[in-house]
């Protein structure tokens, strides 16, 4: 494991307050991995009707690691999403996990990374929190690049792949402690990344953007009384045109298509025969 | 938490189905008592409910299964990870859906709250009779308890900080509650010394709250024998204080817990009171002599929860069994069932495994309509209340009609199906490894206790039925004969809606037939007969309207969909699900119907020595 505490690039911006944060989490509604998706025949998309759709799992695990600091700091979590009036879904879901409110950038249409990225810029600048926390990827198109597009157009730090030390079964979590530490200044967090041969630590200076990675903690189930109360929270709609975003896209997706369907393995009568066809046919070892 | 692994399964398209298109769960909601509630909010607590019963009890069905619960030195344990689960539902609020915000709840409508338990009993039906149990017992303290009583147990038992259960069965009296020879002495400062033993309490003892309420039905010195002549007491494991902390006994004891067919992770005790002379009791209300009504309404809740654990158990089988079915391959199609080269199919290629399928998939969706009808019809009557007396009482007498329906059916039918879904494994369903066999074991308690089904039958034939001058009943058969008179001719269902009208003819002439019965000496013997044969009828004739109706309704559904959407299929399956049962289960009604009018009695003629044995 290692242990490499790294100060971000930091730049200026006022604090919320002294102690709160204010946290801004991003609540993207995406497919139902338990829905068949389909491509279209035409490719032009996959065949929307009937499916399920979700907060993005990441997404999700921002919003409980959120309400985790702010119940530990005070302050508030704000849940921002783009899209069709559907994607309230989305944020009433997060307003019942507990977040204070929320933002809806209406926009139907294509949209690249860049164009969210962008989006989010003006909502944190309108919203001027502390941290963004944002998940690290989307289930559906897995792009892993939202989050650090928006650290580099709000000149901030970024911290990416959050997760932590300890175990999902641990005491921490049971507790419920939030994984980010934020630093007795309120001017710093400290962030426990996933890296390729361990955990790194990485202290950036607030505000920063952070992305979290799965296992960060394992988000509460909406409660009743959260359900409840999330209908008579306020939820804010904006636009790219109030916002003063173009979001012309300038990734264009050409074409869908399934991944070609996996052959039917064989098994083979041995160890040696195994190796053989690792070594000769597959050429793998 | 556990190792365990979560089988449960369901679908939340038919759930939603029923909830929202089959009986509008949005006229219901957004207006008094339910204002605060929406068709978002409904869903946002099912998807939740679901999630939290794969991932908290599903994972502990099993595990709780096999290990069971322990008595150890007089205190119970529950199986590894209960308690903790049981701390995750009151924090997550699951409990409370439906109660007043009067006692920390949401005042939610019970259309949505069956719904909800359904998941919960389905997911571990063992662990959710702890909580189901002190829920009743708090709805019949919010309802007929003093004031103070309201203010020191509702909330509690409703939150998880104490559990609660209910005492009517002694060794002498299971069926025959009135025979309980529990008594109460009156001492000085009102309380009352009650000594006694009662068994077969579920949740007489556990480790998962602080302090368990029983309410004990007891005899007051001196009161008559029989039903009337008990009251209702609310005695605490552990003294409670009027800060509502508790401490020491109150001198209840666990004499013993149950080794069972099945829900293991549920303890079913023998409770010891005042063995010591030191158990003291408070009187529910205040009022003496009352217990029996006031028991009522808690058993009528109950006895709909246990309708609820059939359905809950039939549709995980069913789904564990569908699965099961699409993937495992075993002989050739039928078509080539000679040609030993033959490609090997999935057993769901089979017709017979999809007889089984099907037949479990349209009682499994008929007892669900049934049941949220039941939940809508508790709904409308408080809607109505006060504002619309005769529509009230329309809606108040059809849960009364069908509340003996929904216990009897659903738990006959559970074990049946479930055993059913063992037919459609094979060897690997009668084997550990897969649910289905657990589920079989499960459910076939839900067919005796709450009432024995007899008992239930017993109650449609000879109250339910007389109700309100036959109105209720009368009410419930015009509304199926409106049902066939819109559809007789409908182009794809006109045959099964003839079916129905048939089955109908059927329940009406045996209906005359049980009114002839009483009123004939020699004949009363055949009406406990036919009982359980009537009740089936009935309710086959309300499960196949209702499938009928959910067909007519996907059918106008489905114009509205595209070919490629999974919502054409769906609507599909309510298709078939409603004609194999018109097709398969109706003409039951009306063989069983030819059947009543033999006016056979033979099982009161055969003396008991020619029964045999020794
Ligand atoms: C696992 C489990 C949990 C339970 N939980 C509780 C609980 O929490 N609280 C509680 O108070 N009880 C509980 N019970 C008791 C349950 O309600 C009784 O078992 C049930 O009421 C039947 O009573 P019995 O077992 O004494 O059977 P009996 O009453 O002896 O019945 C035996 C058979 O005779 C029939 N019969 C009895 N009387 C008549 C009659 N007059 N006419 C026609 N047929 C009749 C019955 O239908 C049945 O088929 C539980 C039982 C079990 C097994
Ligand atoms: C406790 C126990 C003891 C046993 N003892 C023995 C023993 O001593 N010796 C021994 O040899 N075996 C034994 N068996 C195996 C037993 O005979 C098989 O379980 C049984 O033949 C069913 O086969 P299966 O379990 O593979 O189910 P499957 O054949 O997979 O059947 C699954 C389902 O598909 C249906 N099905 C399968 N093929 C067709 C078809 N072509 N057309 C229509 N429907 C079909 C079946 O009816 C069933 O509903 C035992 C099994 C158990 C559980």
């Amino acid at each position: 494991m290692v242990d490499v505490p790294v100060s971000c690039r930091s730049r200026e911006y006022p604090l919320f307050k002294e102690k709160d944060v204010k946290i801004l989490v991003t609540a993207k509604r995406v497919e139902d991995p338990e829905s068949k998706i389909k491509v279209k025949p035409d490719g032009s998309d996959i065949v929307r009707e009937g499916l399920k759709y979700k907060i993005n799992p990441f997404d999700e695990i921002g919003v409980e690691e959120g309400l985790r600091l702010v119940a530990k700091h005070g302050g508030e979590v704000v849940v921002v999403s783009i899209g069709g009036k559907e994607v309230q879904e989305q944020l009433r879901h997060a307003l019942a996990m507990g977040a204070q409110r929320a933002v809806w950038v209406n926009h139907t249409g294509a949209l690249d990374q860049m164009g969210v990225a962008g989006l989010l810029q003006k909502v944190v600048e309108k919203e001027k929190p502390d941290l963004v926390v944002l998940g690290k990827q989307s289930i559906d198109d897995d792009q892993n690049q939202v989050g650090q597009y928006l650290a580099e157009y709000l000149g901030w730090g970024q911290a990416t792949f959050a997760s932590k030390v300890e175990s999902l079964e641990s005491e921490q979590e049971k507790s419920k402690t939030p994984a980010l530490q934020v630093g007795a200044d309120g001017k710093t967090v400290q962030v426990v990344r996933e890296v390729d041969n361990g955990l790194a630590t990485l202290e950036c200076q607030l505000p920063a953007v952070v992305t979290t990675d799965l296992r960060l903690n394992l988000p509460r189930y909406a409660s009743l009384p959260g359900i409840m109360k999330a209908k008579s929270k306020p939820i804010e709609e904006l636009t790219p045109e109030k916002l003063g975003v173009d979001v012309t896209p300038k990734v264009q997706v050409v074409k869908l298509a399934s991944p070609p369907e996996r052959k039917a393995g064989i098994k083979v009568p041995d160890v040696a025969t195994l190796v053989d066809k690792l070594r000769n046919e597959a050429k793998v070892v | 938490m556990s190792t365990g692994i979560n089988t449960y399964k369901t679908d939340l398209r038919e759930i939603f189905f029923t909830l929202f298109e089959q009986f509008g769960f949005d006229q219901v909601v957004g207006q008094e008592p339910f204002e605060a509630w929406g068709p978002e909010e409904a869903k946002a607590v099912l998807q939740e409910g679901y999630r939290f019963s794969k991932e908290v009890l599903g994972p502990l069905n099993a595990t709780g299964d096999r290990e069971g619960c322990r008595l150890e030195n007089g205190q119970v344990f529950t199986p590894k990870g209960f308690k903790e689960a049981w701390q995750k539902l009151y924090e997550q609020g699951f409990k409370s859906v439906s109660v007043s915000p009067e006692h920390g709840g949401q005042g939610g409508p019970m259309m949505m709250q069956v719904l909800l338990e359904e998941m919960l009993s389905g997911a571990n039906s063992a662990f959710n009779m702890y909580p189901g149990l002190a829920f009743g017992a708090a709805e019949l303290l919010a309802e007929c308890g003093t004031a103070e009583q309201k203010k020191l147990y509702v909330e509690r038992m409703l939150n998880g900080t104490w559990g609660g259960t209910m005492c009517l069965t002694e060794p002498h009296a299971g069926s025959d509650v009135g025979a309980s020879k529990t008594v109460a002495k009156k001492n000085a400062d009102g309380t009352y010394s009650i000594r006694g033993t009662k068994i077969f309490i579920s949740g007489g003892d556990h480790d998962m709250a602080g302090n368990v309420i029983h309410l004990v039905l007891a005899r007051i010195d001196g009161a008559t024998p029989g039903t009337k002549g008990l009251s209702l007491f609310i005695v605490p494991k552990l003294r409670v204080g009027a800060d509502g902390s508790s401490s020491g006994s109150n001198d209840v004891s666990v004499g013993s817990i149950e080794h069972k067919m099945g829900i293991n992770g549920s303890a079913t005790c023998v409770l010891n009171f005042g063995e010591n002379d030191g158990c003291l009791g408070e009187l529910v209300g205040g009022v003496e002599h009352a217990g029996m009504s006031q028991m009522f309404r808690m058993m009528n809740g109950a006895r709909i929860a246990v309708g609820i654990q059939g359905l809950a158990l039939a549709s995980a089988a069913y789904f564990n069994a569908l699965d099961y079915a699409k993937d495992r391959k075993q002989g050739a199609h039928f078509t080539k069932f000679k040609d030993p080269t033959a490609p090997r199919v999935s057993i769901i290629e089979h017709p017979d495994v999809r007889r089984m399928l099907l037949d479990l998939k349209a009682h499994v969706e008929g007892i669900r309509a049934l049941l949220v009808k039941l939940a809508m019809h508790t709904d409308k009557a408080r809607m109505m209340a006060g504002k619309d007396d005769e529509q009230a009482a329309y809606h108040r007498g059809q849960v009364e009609l069908l509340t003996p329906l929904v216990k009897a059916y659903s738990s006959d039918q559970a074990f049946r199906l479930c055993a059913q879904a063992i037919q459609v494994y094979g060897g690997a369903g009668y084997c550990q490894d897969y649910p289905v066999e657990q589920y079989t074991r499960d459910s076939k308690i839900f067919s005796i206790y709450e009432g024995t089904n007899h008992i239930q039958a017993m109650d449609l034939v000879g109250r339910k039925m007389g109700q309100a001058g036959g109105a209720h009943f009368q009410q419930f058969m015009a509304d199926v004969g409106g049902f066939v008179e819109t559809h007789r001719e409908h182009p794809v269902y006109g045959e099964a809606v003839r079916q129905l009208a048939a089955a109908q003819e059927g329940i009406m002439s045996s209906a005359m037939a049980v009114l002839g019965w009483s009123q004939d000496a020699a004949k009363v013997p055949l009406i406990p007969l036919s009982a359980n044969r009537f009740l089936q009828m009935m309710s086959e004739l309300a499960v196949g309207w209702l499938l009928l109706d959910a067909a007519v309704i996907a059918e106008k559904a489905a114009e509205k969909v595209s070919e490629s959407s999974p919502d054409k299929a769906f609507y599909e399956g309510k298709k078939w699900s409603a004609l194999w049962f018109a097709r398969n289960v109706l003409p039951n009604v009306e063989q069983a119907a030819r059947m009543m009018a033999l006016e056979d009695s033979s099982p009161v003629e055969i003396p008991v020595e020619a029964f045999g044995g020794n």
